[in-house]
């Protein structure tokens, strides 16, 4: 049993894409977009490594990320508060990711651009459901 | 820096938004934002967001006064600015009016990118807006962030 609810898994099957904030060690931040989420255990998550991007250089220099998912059925927002731990580029975490990357790739239409470079993995500090940024699904019109 | 003129129509379009804080100890924060404006001088930035979500962001923007705004389409065209910030406010009437405009080409933008309805409307109409508050910061960098061996370029 770790810090992750079962419950949080939907929203990691990249149905809408997550959302991950990082720093810079000089303090500037980063937004983006992130094509998976993976649920690696009940105190870790991967992220897809696609490019060379502000993300991977800003977890290297500071291990601090703030992720933001979506469930795909109560469209409920929820934050995880993450420290990078390493870089897996083989194995099944990284097998695993990769095939999901692609089916998702087919689906958006960017299969040959999204490619996995590595699986980034984060071990999980906090879990916050509801994130204020989202509606009750029964007010939503 | 002058915004480049792409990025002023998704601000004032269809994309998808949101910012990025940090703490003193470099802890970042996000918050999806609900329609902006790009003011007359091209350089200057207003977004809004959810009052729910507003902490710890505008504590992080009163403290260092940094922030970053990802702007991207669901074509996955996007685009990243880099600003300092400059101040902060409940949203009035004429700023709920631009939400209002901005949640229904929101919807419009998921669907025509191929989203089916059962998605796309409750996500994209599900995101908080009142009461909010706006932010406004001055623009220092834009880079590309379109999905690619581009993505991070500077714009100038």
């Amino acid at each position: 049993m770790g810090i992750l609810p079962d419950n949080i898994k939907p929203a990691m099957q990249g149905v809408i894409p997550s959302h991950v904030v990082t720093c810079s060690a000089a303090g500037t931040p980063n937004a983006s977009v992130i094509s998976q989420v993976y649920y690696v255990d009940g105190d870790h998550v991967a992220l897809s490594h696609q490019f060379f991007n502000k993300t991977k250089r800003n977890v290297e220099e500071n291990p601090r990320a703030a992720v933001w998912l979506i469930h795909p059925e109560t469209y409920e927002g929820w934050e995880l508060h993450a420290e990078f731990e390493r870089s897996e580029t083989s194995g099944p975490v990284f097998d695993a990711m990769d095939m999901q990357i692609e089916a998702i790739a087919s689906l958006v239409g960017m299969k040959g651009i999204f490619k996995l470079r590595a699986a980034d993995v984060f071990r999980v500090i906090s879990v916050k459901r509801g994130t204020g940024d989202r509606m009750p699904l029964a007010e939503i019109r | 820096m002058v915004i480049p003129d792409r990025i002023v129509e998704l601000i004032e379009g269809e994309a998808f938004m949101q910012i990025a804080t940090r703490s003193d100890d470099r802890w970042p924060a996000h918050a999806w934002v609900v329609g902006g404006r790009v003011h007359d001088d091209r350089r200057t930035v207003t977004v809004f967001i959810a009052a729910a979500a507003a902490q710890p962001n505008v504590a992080n923007l009163e403290a260092n006064g940094r922030i970053a705004l990802g702007v991207a389409l669901a074509t996955h065209e996007a685009y990243q600015l880099k600003g300092s910030y400059v101040s902060s406010r409940p949203t009035t009437a004429d700023d709920r009016a631009r939400q209002e405009h901005y949640r229904a080409a929101l919807l419009a933008g998921a669907l025509a990118a191929g989203y089916p309805e059962p998605i796309a409307r409750p996500f994209t109409l599900g995101f908080a807006y009142d009461p909010g508050i706006a932010i406004t910061f001055r623009v220092d960098e834009a880079f590309l962030q379109t999905p690619g061996p581009a993505a991070g370029t500077p714009l100038t």
